[in-house]
């Protein structure tokens, strides 16, 4: 019997003539980091529109006179378990550069380190109230809920599932926040 | 999992709504009996729909059944929304199911018309859910 250890391993590809491209069949693994699978790359973007989505309503609700606040803080609670969902789906090798800066949200709340994502379409910044505050998290969510059902088209099917559901989530906000308006 | 197989647990999901609409209504009033014949008269429409889409792939359309069981007594307006929010939750999920197939027309027609009864759920039950369709 030959039990051969992780470090023994290239030595004994060494001594029998093989280089370790032969001992695979794919991509070389000592190559360098292979390129992302189309799903995570969906994925990876699904998860910077949640984050720029949460970053608005933690601007806005930390604002703190949006008209319905509460409806606002549980629909950027729903966010934050969106978000949560979208992450536990992707599992990157460490020391894998994300797309954007974390966002989270605690307790239905925004946390105060909260930050947007760059170049998110959602737009935060600044202090808006009112009918303003509203009609920006009505289209962005509206927005979103369009994107969701684009994104889905060419993921595995539970993935595909998630992403529906979400945006059918995001579609029940657009109704709650017209309510609002 | 075929298309005609989602569609059609699509129709069915249609067809029990529109049996329980005709429940509900009978115990509200005012607005929310308003709003029990819009989505009756909706659910009418989307079995019209698939109806059209299973005949189109070569199939028959599963007839509705006279009689469906209901998941608790109703008996006054309380217990009439609660149905209407469930019977709401069994169509999302059904259009859910639509959204596994590979065909890309299919899934984003399962994808939007699973938005409806989506945002019916909620009206009922007065307060959006997270995850439509799938188990939070």
């Amino acid at each position: 019997m030959l039990l051969a250890s992780a470090a023994t391993v290239p030595l004994l590809l060494a001594a029998s003539g093989c280089r370790s491209s032969d001992a695979f069949d794919g991509p070389d693994p000592l190559a360098g980091r292979p390129r992302p699978g189309h799903d995570v790359v969906v994925l990876q973007a699904a998860i910077a529109a949640e984050e720029a989505l949460v970053a608005l309503y933690v601007t806005v609700t930390s604002a703190g006179s949006a008209a319905g606040s509460e409806l606002l803080k549980s629909l950027l609670a729903q966010h934050g378990q969106h978000l949560a969902r979208l992450r536990a789906a992707l599992v990157l090798p460490p020391g894998t550069v994300t797309a954007s800066p974390e966002v989270t949200v605690s307790a239905g709340f925004a946390s105060p380190g909260a930050t947007a994502s760059p170049g998110g379409t959602a737009g935060a910044g600044g202090q808006a109230d009112g009918r303003d505050v509203v009609t920006r998290l009505h289209a962005a969510e509206r927005a979103s809920a369009a994107a969701g059902v684009r994104r889905l088209g060419t993921v595995e099917p539970a993935l595909a599932q998630l992403f529906a559901s979400i945006a059918a989530c995001d579609a029940t906000h657009v109704a709650a926040l017209a309510a609002l308006a | 999992m075929t298309a005609i197989t989602v569609l059609q647990a699509a129709l069915e999901a249609e067809n029990a709504a529109i049996y329980g609409y005709g429940v509900a209504g009978a115990y509200l009033a005012g607005s929310g009996q308003a709003a029990a014949i819009r989505d009756w008269n909706d659910h009418n429409e989307a079995r019209d729909t698939l109806s059209a889409m299973i005949t189109q792939l070569g199939a028959t359309p599963t007839a509705a059944a006279a009689f469906y069981a209901l998941p608790f007594p109703v008996h006054d307006a309380r217990t009439a929304r609660a149905l209407a929010a469930y019977l709401e939750d069994g169509v999302t999920r059904a259009y859910l199911g639509v959204v596994a197939v590979d065909n890309l027309r299919l899934r984003t027609f399962g994808a939007l018309a699973m938005q409806a009864p989506a945002r019916r759920a909620a009206f009922w039950r007065g307060r959006t859910e997270p995850f439509p369709g799938l188990i939070s």
